[in-house]
């Protein structure tokens, strides 16, 4: 080869490749200018109107893909021969469901219009968008859970629509912790008043009863109490049963059984009441039979029942040094203890009430609110010994004899603060109770009518509470 | 056993003959009115007493004797003396 053979052969090589880069260059920018097209009409679509539109907006389809279930008389033949026509392509045969065929729109059309394409055609059974499942989807907020209980409408202290002249939202965020937890039956809670009417049919599925391999209770010096359903310290027996009416009244708030289409819901759907009885058929008892209750429930605490939470509906002005140290001997063994602040209208901090005024760190003090999110005017209150408020006025619950009626005080309050306690149990499980009532007390939503009267300074919300 | 109204306010009157050491028809009955108590109690609890701290409705009995004035506070399960002497008590 000549020199200058070599030059034209040489410049020849050069168009070559220039050409070939720059055609693929151009197919780069066809590419690009491919994917633009693609983004746009989606970026540029309608915005959407009908319901329909409006579920595929949200449903995000990630791409122009859909699943479409054909009838089963039409043949595999004439599938293809559709999907030919309406210029797309079969991605994959779901061999499981025969007729369910995943379909690539090589259009790029608009999802929602190729989907009423094809729903319109007579050998289509439904034809839907292949949603892009994300976690964006798992993330959006669900809607509130509600208990199919007939009375549920009436429970404004769970869900406050303004019902009967109340502010909407005044209420505990029930049907939101809801949808992360209804309760366990594995978390137990020592109702410890006037004992519990057992027999109630919206609270028998979930009482306490003691496991077939527990012994029964003992005593050095009651003996051998069988302990089936609970301690009654009056008598030193067996038998809870209310005679009041209060205790199966606080039983109810923390535990009626959710969704079981009678009467109401407690703060818990499902949950193990174990009832414990040192208060009369007046509604009061003594000093010593409430330390013989909660002796016993420290005996079957560590006897293994899962009894994490006392609910105390009761007290005095009365100062106990026994009581004191038998709540802390509860708190050695990580049971919490909740309890009414007291009705006389008056600062804690001044005149305290016992045994919701104790400085024993398992103890959890409870104001009573009203419809209005506003302190009942009933309810004591205290920037150092009060700690948290919840629903206490015209609150509906279980009573006697299959019964249920509305009724008033921090001893309707206490339990609504316990029932949130035992929802956060039965989403922690291991939780201290050091833990427990740090969590309860940190999900206070805060009210400035309280920032002056309780230490938290707000109520008691169940959905933060299980977050 | 449910108790009335005019049950609370007889055995009111007898309680406070006895503690007086009067006779009955010296004690004068000066009103008696429906009221709501703060506690099932009736906010007069005894030395060493729990009550459940639900509002309660009952009567308020307020009773005269020797130029003094008594207050008994009573509903369907009981019957208190309020402040008698400094104290509470249940009938």
């Amino acid at each position: 080869m000549n020199r200058n053979n070599f030059l034209i052969h040489l410049a020849l090589a050069i168009v070559l490749i220039l050409i070939a880069a720059f055609a693929g260059q151009l197919n780069r920018w066809r590419r690009q200018w491919r994917h633009r097209v693609h983004i746009m009409p989606v970026a540029e679509k309608k915005r959407p109107s009908t319901a329909e539109e409006i579920a595929l907006a949200e449903g995000r389809p990630g791409r122009a893909e859909l699943l479409v279930k054909f009838k089963s008389n039409v043949s595999l033949s004439t599938i293809d021969e559709i999907t030919s026509r309406l210029h797309d392509r079969i991605e994959d045969r779901i061999e499981s469901d025969p007729g369910l065929e995943a379909i690539d729109d090589l259009d790029d059309a608009d999802v929602a219009e190729t989907v009423a394409q094809y729903s319109a055609l007579p050998e289509v059974e439904y034809a839907e968008p292949n949603y892009e499942i994300s976690l964006d989807a798992v993330d959006a907020p669900s809607l509130p859970v509600l208990p199919r209980d007939p009375r549920f409408e009436d429970q404004w202290a769970l869900a406050n629509s303004g019902q009967r002249g109340g502010t909407a939202g005044a209420d505990i965020s029930a049907t939101r912790a809801w949808i992360k937890t209804t309760g366990s039956d594995k978390v137990v809670v020592a109702v410890l008043d006037s004992g519990v009417d057992y027999t109630h049919e919206d609270l028998m599925q979930n009482m306490w009863q003691r496991p077939a391999n527990m012994a029964p209770y003992q005593d050095n010096e009651l003996g051998t109490v069988e302990d089936e359903f609970g301690f009654n310290a009056i008598d030193n027996s067996s038998d809870p049963m209310d005679e009041n009416g209060h205790g199966t009244h606080c039983a109810g708030i923390i535990g009626a059984e959710g969704s079981n289409d009678i009467g109401i819901s407690g703060v818990n759907w499902k949950v193990r009441i174990m009832p414990l009885k040192f208060m009369n058929a007046g509604g009061f008892g003594t000093t010593k039979d409430a330390i013989e209750a909660i002796n016993y429930v420290i005996d079957r605490k560590k006897a293994g029942v899962n009894v994490r939470i006392i609910s105390a509906s009761w007290g005095s002005t009365q100062k106990s040094r026994s009581l004191e140290e038998v709540i802390r001997k509860a708190y050695e063994n990580d049971i919490l203890f909740v309890a009414a602040s007291g009705n006389a209208s008056t600062s804690n901090d001044r005149t305290p009430h016992f045994p919701s005024s104790y400085n024993v760190p398992n103890v959890v003090s409870v104001a009573a609110l009203d419809r209005n999110d506003k302190l009942a005017k009933f309810s004591n209150f205290g920037m150092k010994s009060v700690a948290i408020a919840a629903p206490g006025v015209d609150i509906l619950s279980t009573w006697l004899g299959n019964q249920y009626e509305e009724k008033s005080g921090t001893s309707m309050a206490t339990p609504v603060v316990a029932g949130v306690a035992a929802l956060i149990v039965s989403e922690n499980p291991r939780i201290s109770v050091d833990e427990l009532k740090k969590k309860l007390l940190a999900s206070v939503d805060p009210l400035p009518q309280l920032k002056d009267k309780i230490t938290t300074g707000g109520r008691v919300n169940a959905a933060k509470a299980v977050e | 056993m449910s108790i009335s109204k005019q049950d609370a306010v007889e055995k009111a009157r007898k309680d406070l003959a006895r503690r007086l050491n009067v006779d009955a028809s010296a004690i004068k009955e000066q009103s008696v009115e429906d009221d709501d108590f703060p506690d099932m109690a009736l906010g007069a609890a005894e030395d060493g007493e729990m009550s459940g701290q639900m509002i309660t409705s009952g009567w308020r009995i307020r009773l005269g004797a020797e130029g003094k004035n008594y207050e008994y506070r009573a509903d369907k399960n009981q019957v208190r003396l309020y402040g008698f002497k400094g104290k509470n008590y249940r009938v």
